[in-house]
């Protein structure tokens, strides 16, 4: 899958700090399991960190804590410890990104979506910081237009959509100023599947919408 | 690949361990196959001190920053199999299980978490083979303009997000953004990325 819209690098920073919240750090997830090009910099950023944290003057550890270490070390691990998984692309195992396959299993269809607005379906996901939804788009449905009051990830994951920044297909990420305004349109016959991460509330601009916002729970 | 392979090994010498020759690339791969407990240990002394400094600058207190050290440690000694040795370097690897356990800390201290995200897969990272050279990384983090090496200051240390951070500087997230960006240009040069 070829990206052509990707997080900003300021979000992939923070991705690699760890300190981007929960909600949107999901999104970059997703998107890094198929661009190799923000692997990269996430990489960079990763190096960064610990340049920093080897410039640090060191702090010695508390007296017996070696020898505790050194203990732990013949103790059984309790909890066999998850294998680190590899996030594969889309594949015949599923459609959903493989990041979030923990979370709500292999398949679209196979959830239970809840209508929001008419030709609009979403299924909101846990997160401890921020939101996180999945929405679903029939073709030709526009969104209401809206601005943010934080910052908003959005990730396509089947068919594309259009807005006034240009046209978004499955992998781009739109990494939305907050100070902009948007109205996306889902363009294309099959609909859309988009991966949404907010940390503030989208600001609808009509009196309608704004009515609406609660069911978007954003 | 041979060139690549001494600059990482440099990148890994303190120059007053140089001496000691380690490599902590090798000394992992070692440690799998040979489960020695002292080559381990030269592991712990050298990395347990630097990662507690580092989570006591984060905001951890000194007793949790030990207990995140330990079980950082823990998790390397027990996972030095899964370590592939051409997808990271030893440091960059070990700095990754600090900050992923430092992070489910932090989600598990809020209450409203109904099931914990894992939005730090390993997901095969391109390694970044470059030398990190610390003293030119410091060099580029003081040639900052004052303000981007706050921003820079405020993800990594205390790990704030744009939209507080522009709460806490009383800026547009726009401007927190792309001063980031900025910065993150420079110190890439510096680390050996490209701009």
């Amino acid at each position: 899958m070829s990206c052509n819209h990707h997080p900003d690098d300021s979000t992939l920073l923070s991705y690699g700090a760890g300190s981007l919240p929960d909600a949107l750090a999901m999104v970059v997830a997703c998107h890094i399991a198929a661009c190799s090009d923000c692997r990269g910099k996430i990489a960079d950023a990763e190096q960064i960190g610990l340049g920093l944290m080897e410039q640090e003057p060191v702090q010695s550890m508390s007296e017996r804590s070696r020898e505790w270490m050194l203990a732990m070390l013949d103790e059984p691990c309790e909890k066999s410890m998850p294998e680190p998984q590899l996030a594969v692309d889309y594949d015949s195992n599923g459609d959903i990104p493989a990041p979030l396959r923990p979370l709500i299993g292999q398949w679209f269809n196979e959830l239970h979506w809840r209508t929001m607005a008419p030709g609009m379906k979403q299924f909101i996901l846990p997160a401890s910081q921020g939101k996180l939804l999945l929405l679903k788009i029939a073709p030709g449905t526009f969104m209401p237009s809206h601005g943010h009051s934080g910052s908003e990830l959005t990730l396509v994951l089947k068919g594309s959509y259009s807005d006034e920044l240009g046209r978004f297909s499955a992998g781009d990420v739109a990494d939305i100023d907050p100070e902009m305004n948007h109205q996306p349109v889902a363009d294309t016959h099959e609909g859309c599947i988009c991966l949404i991460a907010t940390d503030g509330p989208l600001r609808f601009k009509g009196l309608v919408p704004r009515l609406l916002q609660p069911f978007f729970q954003l | 690949m041979v060139h690549l392979r001494l600059i990482e090994t440099s990148m890994e010498f303190k120059p007053d361990q140089a001496a000691q020759k380690q490599d902590f690339r090798q000394m992992l791969v070692d440690l799998a196959k040979s489960r020695d407990k002292k080559l381990f240990m030269q592991l712990y002394d050298h990395f347990a001190p630097r990662l507690k400094s580092f989570l006591v600058r984060k905001g951890a207190s000194e007793e949790l920053s030990e207990e995140l050290v330990q079980e950082t440690l823990l998790s390397v000694w027990r996972k030095t199999s899964s370590y592939d040795p051409v997808k990271a370097t030893a440091s960059t690897w070990i700095f990754r299980i600090a900050r992923n356990l430092w992070i489910d800390r932090l989600r598990k201290e809020k209450p409203d978490m109904l099931s914990p995200l894992n939005s730090y897969p390993e997901v095969g990272y391109t390694p970044s083979m470059a030398a990190c050279d610390v003293g030119r990384l410091k060099d580029a983090l003081d040639a900052l303009p004052q303000q981007q090496a706050q921003l820079v200051y405020k993800v990594y240390y205390e790990g704030k997000s744009h939209r507080e951070i522009a709460d806490d500087m009383d800026m547009p997230i726009g401007s927190v953004k792309s001063g980031l960006r900025l910065a993150f240009d420079k110190l890439r040069v510096r680390i050996g990325g490209e701009p």
